[in-house]
């Protein structure tokens, strides 16, 4: 018991960086459903309802970018295919991709006993999520623009 | 930081945690599962419209691993769990009082993600698509 109270004590006086990303999951978790409904509603109100089948609406639901719903007969512009989608498919890989590798960072603390081991493992990680990132830049803005 | 458990396997297989470590086993292994899938399809999808041709068939590698039906039926399965799980975690986090219910909370959990899941599965299975 007084060891848990000292570890305790010790990470409550450390940095914030964990009650930090303990808050931003739940955000986003919250933001991720209302994104998936947004996107689902919006694909069927602007045209999709009869043009695009299950497989390309839960593609537009999970992900909203012009080439997931390119394979269905829905007209990709101007409403599937504009700036604002692209800014918004963004901001919703950025955001997935944190709330995941956070996610795995937590799980490798876990499981994880040995202290160098884990800092590698976190690095290894953060390269991961900084790439995820800088992929996906290329494929919104470069390659869909 | 990690608390050093001394558990043999037998014993941790024998541990019978009921309900909550259910969903606390399958909210991991569905972020495990989402994680991986993300990274690949970004992945295969830059190595294809990047660098295509430089990558030595990789990115049709991965594409026809992750397009494949089952792999796609998992996918919809650690989505669908992760997501209406993670409404309880956070729902419970917010009011805590509500931890009495948390029992009934998890069956009425699996009455919504069962339907959710099963019957796009059923479709997707039945409709080779």
């Amino acid at each position: 018991m007084a060891m848990t109270d000292a570890v305790l004590r010790r990470e409550r006086t450390g940095s914030k960086f964990e009650t930090y990303m303990w808050f931003f999951t739940r955000v986003s978790g919250i933001l991720f459903l209302l994104m998936g409904a947004f996107n689902i509603i919006y694909a069927n109100l602007a045209g999709g309802q009869g043009n695009m089948d299950v497989g390309a609406q839960m593609r537009w639901a999970f992900f909203p970018i012009s080439f997931h719903v390119e394979s269905s007969a829905v007209e990709v512009t101007p409403n599937f295919s504009n700036p604002f989608w692209q800014v918004y498919s963004f901001l919703l890989l950025a955001f997935t991709a944190t709330h995941g590798y956070n996610g795995i960072r937590v799980i490798l603390q876990d499981y994880v006993r040995y202290p160098l081991l884990l800092a590698w493992l976190k690095a290894l990680l953060f390269l991961l999520w900084a790439g995820l990132i800088l992929a996906s830049i290329f494929l919104i803005f470069v390659f869909a623009g | 930081m990690s608390k050093i458990a001394r558990v043999s396997l037998p014993n941790a297989v024998a541990y019978r945690g009921g309900q909550p470590m259910i969903a606390w086993l399958l909210h991991r292994i569905s972020a495990i599962g989402i994680v991986v899938f993300v990274s690949m399809h970004i992945w295969a999808a830059f190595f294809l419209y990047a660098v295509a041709g430089t990558t030595g068939g990789v990115a049709e590698a991965l594409t026809e691993f992750y397009e494949a039906l089952p792999m796609q039926v998992f996918v919809l399965f650690c989505i669908l769990y992760h997501a209406i799980n993670g409404l309880r975690i956070v729902i419970l986090d917010m009011w805590p009082s509500l931890y009495r219910y948390n029992r009934e909370a998890m069956w009425v959990q699996w009455a919504i993600f069962l339907p959710l899941f099963l019957l796009p599965a059923a479709l997707m299975i039945l409709g080779g698509s």
